[in-house]
């Protein structure tokens, strides 16, 4: 096969695609991925990236955009340099997520009108630029209303909180998450997700690692250990 | 009642097993899914996404039962077509069980809740497994009140297949019959939710912040931006339970109910598909895949399913034309006038230097035998060939042996259970897409072994997960001798029990591949299958339109067989010529030489022949012409006399086709008053004093069953004269002088005279690119993407160049695409060609 080369990807691209389709026993297996590969060049997988993808892995384009399709994940207009995902799922709507995305809509809309589901303030891809989304559960209900910026957690929100983090994104600035690793940007943390990491293990823990565990988290487990509560024995099965 | 009948335990066979169903008790296979099951009781369980040829989905839920498995009931209604029968399971369907038949009302409500009910002007409408199941199992009324779900509509998949996607139930049979049977996966299941829909990767909705792309742009794409070709997408219109995939030439045409329906065969190559061919009012509407398993299964290829518009073009010809002598044009006459004319000027021919006949490639056996029996004694000649294309002496030699076997030889189901198939000189998709099917079947089922003798990793290679003997054009003996020293797995391979050599027409253009193909054969014992890419090619061979062979296959030379064949034709004895004819180069090389007098001419187009010039000049030079032909062509211009012949649909006859199976069909449209050829040659040969008894075809074929028999009652000659000629290709065909190597072969959508008419078709045609390995494009400064410029001392064709692992120093260029490439360079497989950087 003769070397894929285009404008939109270069040569590490490239490089990093092979270095991905080389972790699975059969190359297709390699597509979600390569999705995000795709997604930290260009902030969102677009018609180029499709077909980078499709030639890789020997699939058709059609094959590639069902799956980037089927996913809430790969986006499909430019992003922001920070993806912005408000849980709006039961318990974070009732504790307030819906009242926080209603207001980050108002927030970062323009001229009187609400930002969309996936509707971008700012340029895409300019510094500052933030892409808005309503998120299904992000599992942190214990953090309730948790906010998520390029995936990592900003917890126990509220909407004063929620618009002064904006309003610092919008500045240029990158507050710390309340748990987990430092705030980058999206198409970094679209690196990671491909599986792509700093080699030095210094950098590694600056960058990546970070206590993902929450007081709130382990608090039950705590409260039991305290108390010695301890789970029914299992039944034997004759008994 | 006085006695009680004892309990039987009813015996299971092995591999079987006993369950219930709807109370009645069944032995089934292991293995069998209930709804087939249910369905050998005489149980129709509704069903949208189960094809009995594709592999379960249980994507549209219609098919609910219950189950009982060990006493147990399964808590929630099961896919009956998933799921596949146990030993002691308790079925109930709609018939016996409330819940059954409520569960199959309710998906049958959620499948028609964004469904537009439309049926009043919609193609499906009438024959639509959607209406007829909603009305069989589906409530009266439906209780959602709110706004369903549109799309803009429709969306062309392809020039060919246009998509609906509200009327769309989500069954996915079109999704899976493109990645399962044909391997195109060029449609897939797009977005999720309520928003999941059937689409291409151009209705995905990803574009990189450009408007989204004018409908009549969504045609599925490949990644490079040529349109997305698959040659079997209609049978996705076809197997789409609703109507949501429908094709551009049907649409809005006409409705099922007004249609007639008549069984026929496909007369487009040698597969000899069953179809199903809907006319109205004299007209052919549609062509439909007809359910053949032995053959084409339920599948047909495109080309088979749109090419009928030819038949109905404007321009066919009604009524004899004969040449007036002063003003030099073809005049419309009477038949009467026609035919004295044209045996007027054969019988005058005949006594001077003769006359030949070419028949072409696409008869019936009945008319091929017309013109078998025609040239022996109305002309007196052997000089008949029905090869219309590159053709050999050696190749003669071989289709002696080729003729009288029958499936039991090689059949499809034989390819199908092979534990290896060799194609040579054959590119199944391109050249007999049905065989193709079955190799990928095979491959992917049987986990066949093929492989391909070629040039380069085409995607019938990739599709039967093939293997690629690549070699030059022309090398593929040298190829076949190497494989017991450099090939050893292969081998083997051949020569396990059931192994197959698939052989294609461009043998004819490679020296000496015949015999190594015999050689191979004899060595390994795999069994040897001749596919020619025309449909009548088979029939034609075993009728004897052939300069060396009689029909059923005795050779001319062989005085016994003569014999036989003056007293089954009630003779006198001695009057058949029995020195060889001459083959269509040689026709053509004596009529313009003027060693003929004139030229009988079946449906041939002088592109195809090995030197389209020849061609031409011959068909000048020669004193007289003959044609016999449905519209005008290359031929009509230098015809003396143009006589008006039938289409399949108007006749009835029968194809053989490659596996050596009769495929018989009726006529279609009756009272056109079109005259098969058989008919047309009998009356002429009156006129000459000859009584061909082939006043019919089934006059045709029981005059032609006599003859094979009366051939067969004698011992045969040996075939295969072997002599020296045999060692190069046919004299009079150039071999050009340039510095690489030209590997050629038709395309299966290309400027075939069948194929005219039919736009849309002519749509999803393959590009027509040059193929060359990176190495040769750099040496001559091509780069991908540009054009490259193929040239000989006749002349040049320019088209884009694409890079593939050729061997270095070929170039592949389809070979009728979008040019004869006979006509524009004057060689073909194997030819010597000059390769430069071209422009647009």
């Amino acid at each position: 096969m003769t070397e894929v080369q285009d404008s939109v990807f270069d040569a590490d691209i490239h490089a990093k695609a092979k270095e991905i389709i080389s972790r699975y026993p059969q190359s297709r297996s390699a597509l979600l991925p390569m999705l995000h590969l795709v997604q930290s060049v260009q902030g969102h997988v677009s018609q180029e990236g499709i077909a980078f993808c499709g030639k890789h892995l020997d699939l058709t384009d059609a094959e590639v955009s069902a799956v980037a399709t089927f996913y809430t994940m790969y986006k499909r207009k430019p992003c922001g340099e920070h993806l912005l995902s408000v849980c709006t799922n039961t318990l974070c709507a009732a504790m307030g997520g819906d009242a926080i995305y209603r207001k980050l809509q108002e927030h970062l809309g323009a001229e009187g009108k609400p930002l969309g589901h996936e509707a971008t303030a700012g340029t895409p891809g300019e510094p500052g630029s933030i892409t808005l989304e309503h998120a299904e559960c992000l599992a942190a209900c214990d953090l309730a209303p948790v906010l998520q910026v390029n995936y990592e957690f900003y917890d126990n929100q509220t909407e004063q909180s929620a618009v002064e983090l904006v309003d610092a994104l919008q500045r240029g600035e990158k507050p710390a998450p309340t748990r987990g690793a430092p705030l980058t940007d999206l198409k970094s943390a679209e690196l990671q997700l491909a599986g792509f990491f700093p080699e030095d293990a210094e950098r590694f823990a600056a960058d990546v690692d970070g206590p993902s565990a929450a007081t709130e988290t382990l608090r039950g487990a705590a409260l039991a250990q305290e108390r010695g509560w301890v789970a029914p024995p299992m039944r034997e099965e004759n008994a | 009642m006085t006695m009680a009948p004892e309990e039987t335990e009813t015996e299971v066979p092995e591999g079987h097993v006993k369950l219930i169903v709807d109370g009645e008790e069944v032995i089934a296979p292991k293995g069998e899914l209930l709804i087939r099951t249910a369905e050998r009781l005489g149980t129709v369980i509704p069903r949208f996404c189960d094809h009995p040829l594709l592999d379960p989905a249980g994507a549209c839920r219609q098919c609910l039962v219950e189950v009982e498995m060990g006493g147990r009931p399964m808590p929630k209604p099961q896919a009956s077509c998933t799921m596949t029968v146990a030993d002691g399971m308790v079925v109930k369907t709609q018939r016996t069980s409330p819940v059954a038949d409520k569960a199959q009302q309710g998906v049958m409500e959620l499948l028609l809740i964004n469904h537009p009910l439309d049926c009043p002007v919609c193609d499906k409408g009438g024959e639509c497994p959607l209406q007829n199941q909603a009305m069989a199992h589906g409530r009266a009324s439906s209780r959602f009140v709110d706004t369903k779900r549109t799309f803009p509509k429709p969306l062309p998949i392809s020039s060919q297949v246009l998509l609906d996607r509200e009327r769309c139930v989500l069954c996915q049979r079109c999704t899976r019959f493109s990645a399962q049977i044909a391997g195109d996966p060029f449609i897939e299941l797009l977005e999720r939710g309520v928003h999941q829909q059937v689409g291409t990767a151009e209705t995905a909705a990803v574009f990189s912040g450009t408007p989204a792309p004018e409908p009549s742009d969504m045609a599925s794409k490949t990644s490079s931006g040529a349109p997305f070709q698959s040659y079997f997408s209609g049978n996705t219109i076809q197997i789409c339970p609703v109507g949501a995939l429908t094709s551009a030439a049907y649409r809005f045409r006409s409705r099922p109910f007004d249609l007639v329906s008549s069984p026929s065969v496909c007369e487009h190559c040698s597969s000899g598909c069953a179809e199903r061919t809907d006319f109205r009012r004299g007209k052919v509407m549609r062509r439909l895949a007809g359910d053949d398993p032995d053959v084409n299964e339920e599948w047909i290829c495109d080309k088979g399913r749109f090419a009928f518009r030819y038949a109905a073009a404007s321009d066919r010809i009604r009524k004899p034309l004969v040449r007036d002598a002063k003003t030099g044009e073809l005049v419309e006459t009477s038949w009467t006038e026609a035919l004295r004319v044209a045996a007027d000027a054969l019988s005058k021919a005949r006594d001077a230097r003769g006359a030949a006949v070419l028949t072409g490639g696409r008869l019936t056996v009945e008319d091929a035998y017309a013109y078998s029996k025609f040239a022996r004694i109305a002309l007196r000649t052997n000089d008949i060939d029905f090869r219309a294309r590159a053709h050999s002496a050696e190749e003669l030699d071989f289709l002696a042996g080729v003729v009288g076997t029958t499936p039991d030889h090689v059949s499809f189901a034989a390819i199908e259970r092979a534990p290896t198939v060799l194609c040579v000189a054959i590119e199944p998709e391109d050249e007999a897409p049905i065989v193709f099917l079955r190799l990928r079947k095979a491959a992917l089922k049987h986990s066949t072994k093929v492989v391909h003798v070629g040039q380069w990793t085409t995607s019938s290679v990739r599709k039967t997960n093939g293997e690629l003997l690549a070699c030059e054009p022309g090398g593929e003996a040298a190829a076949l001798d190497g494989i017991a020293q450099h090939a050893k797995d292969l081998d083997a391979g051949l020569a396990e029990a059931g192994a197959v050599i698939l052989l294609g027409e461009r043998a004819a253009e490679v020296v000496g591949l015949f015999s190594a193909v015999q050689r191979l054969a004899e060595r390994t014992g795999a069994k040897v299958a001749w596919i020619p890419r025309r449909a009548g090619e088979r029939g034609a061979l075993e009728a004897g339109a052939a300069p060396t062979l009689l029909p059923g296959g005795a050779a001319v030379s062989d005085a016994d067989a003569r014999a036989a064949l003056e007293s089954a034709w009630r003779l006198d004895a001695g009057v058949l010529p029995s020195s060889p004819g001459r083959d269509t180069t040689g026709i053509l090389w004596a009529a313009a030489t003027g060693d003929l007098d004139a030229l009988v001419v079946g449906g041939i187009d002088p592109d195809d022949l090995p030197d389209p010039a020849l061609a031409r000049k011959a068909l000048a030079a020669a004193g007289f012409v003959l044609s016999m032909e449905m519209r005008p062509s290359a031929v009509t211009e230098h015809a003396d006399v143009v006589l008006p012949i039938a289409t399949v649909d108007e006749k009835s006859g029968r194809f053989l086709n490659w596996e050596g199976r009769p495929r018989p069909f009726t006529v279609t449209l009756e009272g056109t008053n079109a005259l098969p050829d058989c008919r047309v040659l009998d009356t002429l040969a009156v006129e000459m004093d000859a009584d061909l008894f082939t006043q019919t075809p089934q006059a045709s074929f029981a005059d032609f069953e006599r003859a094979v028999s009366a051939g067969r009652s004698v011992v045969r000659e040996t075939n295969g004269s072997g002599t020296a000629e045999h060692s190069r290709p046919h004299a009079g065909e150039s071999n050009g002088n340039g510095k690489l190597k030209l590997a050629t072969w038709r395309q299966l959508i290309d400027e075939g005279s069948l194929q005219a008419g039919e736009p849309h078709l002519a749509g999803t045609a393959r590009t027509a690119v040059v193929r060359l390995s990176a190495a040769t494009a750099r040496d001559h400064g091509i780069e991908p993407g540009e054009h490259a410029t193929v040239s000989t001392e006749r002349g040049e064709l320019t088209l884009p160049a694409e890079i593939a692992d050729l061997p270095d120093g070929v170039v592949w260029v389809p070979a009728r695409s979008p040019v004869s490439i006979r006509t524009a360079l004057g060689v073909g497989h194997g030819g010597a060609v000059s390769l430069s950087g071209g422009t647009a």
